[in-house]
């Protein structure tokens, strides 16, 4: 029973950053067709400048973190720009925001060195679970605000006019254009409500594990793994794929150990994807 | 005429090969770094190499010549180590080479070393190292190390373990968690007999990857598996800090006590929020900043926090520290032994090997070096004492001989 419920916390935990991360980078490409390999910048930035902030001018973690979060944005709203000249051509912009990504990447190398570094929490201290299960309470509230952010994405993608015209420009660019949609705006409402999910994660994530410069790319590689198992273009669908690997990477790590965790993870992403090529709500283009 | 002027030909390359290129075409003396710069393992080399430098630049630098410091990052990549190696050895003309942090770099590192035939004084810690030196020392004999090795933490663990018991608190389980990495995988090598031997079982060991930060589980299982102590064994990973806080944030009914290298940082505590206290760990190399062993020791630290603003980062300071000076006094000798070339590394060689245990150079420890070419350990040389966090404080707890502080058990374990 405790191993249950202790899978399901820390799984879920996990998973809910995972899909903050991976929706973002979904959003982005189910609108703009646009795949952002700068997505883990925002991640890595948002939680570098909070941390920055709190050290060099002894800002509140809900201030510093609020202006990572912006600063995620602004960094977002960077790679439109630079992608926009190169948008037609999709190698292009690959090579363009996974540059951007590796220069972004240097810059935090250089700055703050290789070693992980931790944001302050928003609450400190351990909640007790269940019998002898305890848990970081900020890990515990990570849990509800992540899964508030996703219900609330959903809300407005589903929900308010700007959220449908979104829809509408994934749906079909050039009849969008026809009823009079500006597209441009769209794609930057998109990459900024995607960059400040980015940010958030990484306010999350550094608050409960650590930071370093090499999670940039790392945390692309996940959200590409799991926004393709979850069908490319796919909210919902890498919602749900972020859970489960949250669900697979922990159940692992308790059974087989933490160094095969992310290769267990790969593996079942792999094996879903020859079951089902197009992902878990993907479909045929 | 034209069989005269193929002797000449022939005389003149004889003359040029037989020439040392050192022999009085010197100008200066070049020390090359080589570190992972971007951690602080790294970077502490080359700020404490670059005080010493200053120090012998300021008293006439080596047998007259000046010092000069040239810098590489090993990006704790064994290819890029291995190519910023032979930069320095070949393109900046390194004399000596110290520095070294990875075990994996190292052994890469190691064979350009015996290519360049470039004396190296290092740190790391696999015994892998100083296994080449033994199975073909021709080859390796430039390579010597600076700093305990892996073997050495084990004694040390099982030395922690002893004493934990005879202060009254009973280690029946250990739970180890490691680095997945050569190092970690031969203090456990040598440690499982030692703990086999005090009939401690072993619950669990667990390895983890660089930047691992998700210990709650693993501590919550080690409580679980009833374990009494975790034994961490973990540098690579850079997450110490977050082990210390999350295991003072459970409160397990367990201690904390291993090879923790982010521990031996003086900032450790600040970095950690208190978290530290009542840490146990092996002060690396017998290297405090708050009870250096020795008065060069004493002073080093505080000409480091003069120089840069705080004390030594990591143990690897006082490892770079004293390559600069081991270098410079084996130097001297050889020239006082009149060799003919005394910047020669085949010559130095023979010079550091006479720093043996019974006759150490007193650095800011006590240098010698077995004839593997490792660090000799022992109580009266350099081992890694058994240390713990205490109110702010780093203190020694044993051995005896320089202990300066009692065991003390966290509040929740009373």
């Amino acid at each position: 029973m405790i191993e249950i419920i202790e899978l399901l916390l820390f799984g879920t935990a996990i998973g809910g950053i995972f899909a903050l991360i991976a929706s973002g980078f979904s959003l982005i490409f189910g609108v703009s067709r646009i795949l952002n390999f700068a997505h883990g910048v925002c991640f890595a930035v948002s939680a570098y400048s909070a941390i920055f902030l709190i050290k060099e001018f002894s800002l509140d973690v809900y201030l510093a973190s609020l202006i990572g979060i912006a600063i995620a944005v602004l960094l977002g709203l960077a790679v439109y720009a630079i992608t926009k000249p190169v948008r037609a051509n999709a190698v292009m912009v690959i090579i363009v925001t996974l540059a951007f990504a590796l220069l972004v990447e240097q810059v935090i190398l250089t700055s703050f060195g290789n070693r992980g570094m931790s944001l302050t929490p928003f609450v400190e201290g351990v909640q007790v679970i269940y019998e002898n299960l305890r848990m970081a309470k900020m890990r515990l509230i990570a849990i509800p605000v992540a899964i508030a952010l996703l219900l609330a994405l959903d809300l407005f993608i589903n929900k308010s006019m700007a959220g449908k015209r979104i829809q509408a420009v994934s749906q079909d660019l050039e009849a969008s254009m026809l009823i009079g949609i500006n597209v441009e705006w769209i794609f930057i409402i998109t990459i900024a409500i995607s960059s400040a999910l980015a940010g958030f994660a990484g306010i999350l994530y550094s608050q409960i594990f650590n930071i370093y410069p090499a999670m940039i790319l790392r945390v692309l590689i996940y959200a590409f793994a799991i926004v393709i198992l979850g069908g490319l273009g796919s909210i919902r669908g890498s919602i749900l794929a972020s859970f489960i690997v949250g669900y697979v990477f922990v159940a692992t790590m308790k059974t087989l150990g933490t160094h095969w965790s992310e290769f267990v993870m790969l593996i079942v992403i792999v094996g879903i994807l020859i079951a089902k090529p197009t992902g878990l709500f993907g479909v045929r283009e | 005429m034209r069989s005269l002027a193929i002797l000449a030909l022939v005389l003149l390359l004889a003359f040029c090969v037989s020439q040392p290129e050192t022999v009085g075409k010197r100008e200066k003396v070049v020390i090359g770094v080589l570190a992972p710069l971007s951690l602080p393992e790294g970077s502490a080399q080359e700020k404490a190499a670059r005080i010493a430098v200053e120090e012998i630049n300021s008293k006439g630098g080596i047998l007259g010549y000046k010092v000069e410091l040239v810098v590489g990052d090993d990006k704790l990549d064994p290819t890029v180590g291995s190519a910023e190696f032979r930069r320095l050895a070949t393109i900046e003309k390194a004399d000596v080479i110290i520095g070294g942090f990875s075990s994996g770099v190292m052994l890469a590192t190691m064979e350009v070393m015996a290519e360049t035939k470039t004396l190296f004084l290092t740190d790391a810690s696999s015994p892998s190292h100083s296994a080449k030196v033994a199975e073909n020392y021709e080859k390796y004999k430039y390579w010597f190390r600076l700093q305990n090795n892996a073997t050495t933490f084990a004694y040390d663990i099982a030395d922690m373990v002893k004493m934990l018991r005879e202060n009254g608190y009973e280690v029946k389980k250990v739970y180890i968690i490691r680095d997945e990495h050569i190092w970690a995988e031969d203090v456990v090598k040598a440690l499982k007999p030692l703990l086999d031997s005090l009939q401690v079982e072993i619950v669990k060991d667990v390895k983890i990857p660089r930047n691992y930060a998700e210990y709650e589980p693993l501590i919550l299982e080690a409580e679980k598996l009833n374990a009494d102590l975790i034994i961490p064994i973990i540098a690579l990973a850079g997450t110490g800090d977050i082990l210390v806080k999350q295991w003072a944030s459970l409160k397990p009914k367990l201690l904390i006590g291993g090879d923790l290298l982010a521990a031996n940082d003086y900032a450790f505590f600040e970095k950690t929020g208190g978290a530290a206290n009542y840490v146990i760990f092996t002060a690396d190399g017998g290297t405090l900043v708050t009870d250096p062993i020795t008065k060069m020791g004493k002073e080093f630290v505080e000409k480091y926090k003069a120089k840069y603003g705080h004390y030594p980062e990591a143990h690897q300071a006082f490892v770079a520290y004293d390559a600069v000076y081991l270098y410079k006094l084996a130097v001297e000798e050889a020239q006082r032994n009149k060799e003919k070339d005394p910047f020669n590394s085949d010559v130095l060689v023979k010079y550091i090997e006479r720093f043996n245990e019974k006759n150490p150079v007193v650095l800011t420890r006590p240098i010698a070096f077995a004839k593997n070419h490792d660090l000799a350990w022992g109580d009266n040389l350099t081992r890694n004492w058994i240390s713990q966090w205490q109110d702010g404080k780093q203190v020694v707890i044993y051995p005896e001989h320089v202990a300066t502080g009692k065991l003390k058990l966290p509040p929740w374990m009373k």
